[in-house]
């Protein structure tokens, strides 16, 4: 198991985190905000978290303030958790693949981790995609949907990714 | 590691595909009561018939009240504001005694605050992406924001009958949770569109709507750009959902002041009413005159109809040789409000525009 490795442990922490602190920021769940500390949780916070404001984009139900950075807690914490941990997986798995391949001389490559990318995207909280202001294309409604499904095409490519590059991998290639 | 198999890919599948279909919800269980809303004399104009408009609606990207309207704001004094720099749009309103701002800042994130002035009950609204700022009395109802666009405007609904209601044209269309409204239009007033810091000065008393929304919101993020400096979509060329009509005798994001009526329309380029302080132009056949107002970096649209004098002696506009300030001059004023030159152009192709 690549995850009982030490190696392969500290690798998944670090792309893990790395990415799902990326994620939250990309859709302006974690940014620098007003200032102060406090918490504020939202009047019904079991029916908000289930409320979508667009896509796979819900709605916050606390606000946790911390001197400059602003943190939202919603339901895409634990989608982009969820995310963080298939991208963390396939990284871990495919360096451990290309360690094998490359000690038995054959090639291989994953571009599961490539999917994470376009998650990434996958709207911010209001009013579309609005990545799209910077690049200065219009958001038409082939577009918008594009978008919306940027986050579960994401999560197949990723879990289809770690299943073809996991069947790569034997327990004994791992005890090198 | 467990290999994974195909099963487990599959169960994560299904998961993803059903993580995607929640409600949004909304509010409209609450609004029973028959409709009672103050409606204009006069039908505001459409640029074509109104199911033609409703033909041109697109999504947004959000769902039906995926933004959600603020229901139950509460406001701060002055003192207590903490949250604005000096150079924060606001947008101020004075009426029968009372005085209030709301911050572009928490806006953008809600576009529609119900509200009430001194016990009338009324609506905030504001669109981000054609900056435009309306007033609407609400009766019995609220506004919520329906998710839809028209001519990259915010497409409002009310709560009680599920009537669209697009922002600047304050006039009711037909929808698809309510297909044969009256096509009548709203009661409208004006709100100004200034700085916080010109606002604080000069209504020290004024209530400010704070960031105390009842919703868990950042509200340092704007997501199209910024106001202070302006950057961002408020700044440049690009659309993220088009105008109605592509008319570049000016930039997209330019800003005008204008008004309309059942007889027509007129706007006045901000910047060159702030250049000159006194403009002239024509609503249909009557005379108007557009005067700035320097304490805002506001102006305000009156009707002439009887082509009085006006001139500008500095801070003061001279009528007839009396002097007045810009907001009291003893004419008729006409609801006027900023907007991007392409949403004001797209609504109304054949304005009167003076530069």
């Amino acid at each position: 198991m690549t995850l009982s490795r030490r190696d392969g442990q500290i690798l998944f922490t670090v792309v893990t985190t790395a990415y799902l602190i990326g994620y939250l920021w990309a859709i302006g769940h974690l940014d620098i905000g007003l200032g102060g500390s406090s918490v504020t949780i939202v009047e019904e916070p079991v029916s908000t978290l289930v409320r979508s404001e667009g896509g796979f984009s819900y709605r916050p139900v606390a606000r946790i303030k911390i001197g400059q950075i602003t943190y939202l807690a919603s339901l895409n914490t634990l989608i982009g958790g969820a995310l963080a941990a298939l991208v963390g997986l396939n990284l871990t798995v495919s360096y451990f693949a290309w360690r094998q391949s490359a000690s038995c001389g054959i090639r291989q490559s994953s571009s599961g981790v490539l999917a994470g990318i376009p998650a990434l995207f996958s709207g911010t909280a209001c009013c579309g995609p609005v990545v799209l202001i910077a690049v200065g294309i219009q958001a038409s409604s082939t577009l918008l949907t594009v978008f919306q499904f940027l986050l579960p095409v994401a999560v197949l490519l990723l879990l289809g990714s770690l299943v073809l590059v996991g069947r790569q991998l034997t327990v004994e290639s791992l005890a090198f | 590691m467990t290999r994974l198999s195909r099963r487990h890919f599959l169960v994560g599948a299904g998961s993803t595909a059903l993580a995607g279909c929640s409600s949004s919800g909304s509010r409209d269980e609450e609004f029973t009561e028959p409709l009672e809303l103050p409606t204009a004399d006069e039908q505001l104009p459409l640029p074509t018939a109104a199911d033609a408009l409703t033909e041109e609606a697109r999504s947004g990207g959000p769902p039906k009240d995926g933004i959600p309207s603020i229901d139950d704001p509460s406001f701060l004094s002055t003192e207590a504001v903490s949250f604005l720099d000096p150079g924060d749009p606001v947008f101020g309103v004075t009426t029968d005694g009372v005085t209030k701002a709301y911050p572009q800042k928490i806006l953008v994130s809600h576009e529609i605050v119900n509200d009430d002035l001194n016990g009338t009950p009324v609506s905030v609204t504001y669109c981000p992406l054609t900056g435009t700022v309306q007033g609407f009395y609400r009766g019995n109802t609220e506004f919520g924001v329906s998710g839809r666009l028209i001519n990259a405007n915010l497409v409002m609904y009310d709560r009680t009958t599920e009537t669209w209601w697009p922002q600047i044209l304050a006039t009711a269309i037909p929808g698809p949770w309510n297909q044969t409204p009256e096509i009548r239009s709203l009661q409208e007033f004006s709100l100004i569109w200034t700085r916080w810091d010109a606002w604080r000065d000069h209504n020290p008393d004024t209530q400010v709507l704070s960031t105390d929304t009842g919703y868990a919101e950042n509200y340092n993020q704007d997501p199209y750009g910024s106001y202070n400096p302006r950057s961002g979509y408020y700044d440049n060329q690009n659309m993220l959902f088009p105008g109605r009509i592509n008319d570049d005798r000016f930039h997209p994001k330019r800003v005008v002041i204008g008004a309309r009526t059942a007889a027509g329309a007129v706007a006045f380029r901000k910047d060159a009413l702030r250049e000159t302080h006194l403009m002239t132009g024509e609503l249909g056949e009557t005379p108007v005159v557009a005067v700035y107002d320097d304490r805002y970096d506001t102006g305000y649209i009156y009707q002439n109809h009887d082509e009085k004098a006006v001139s500008d002696e500095g801070e003061q506009i001279t009528v007839d040789g009396e002097r007045y300030k810009p907001d009291t001059l003893p004419l008729s004023r006409i609801h006027a409000f900023d907007a991007m030159w392409f949403a004001w152009v797209g609504y109304y192709p054949e304005t009167n525009i003076y530069v």
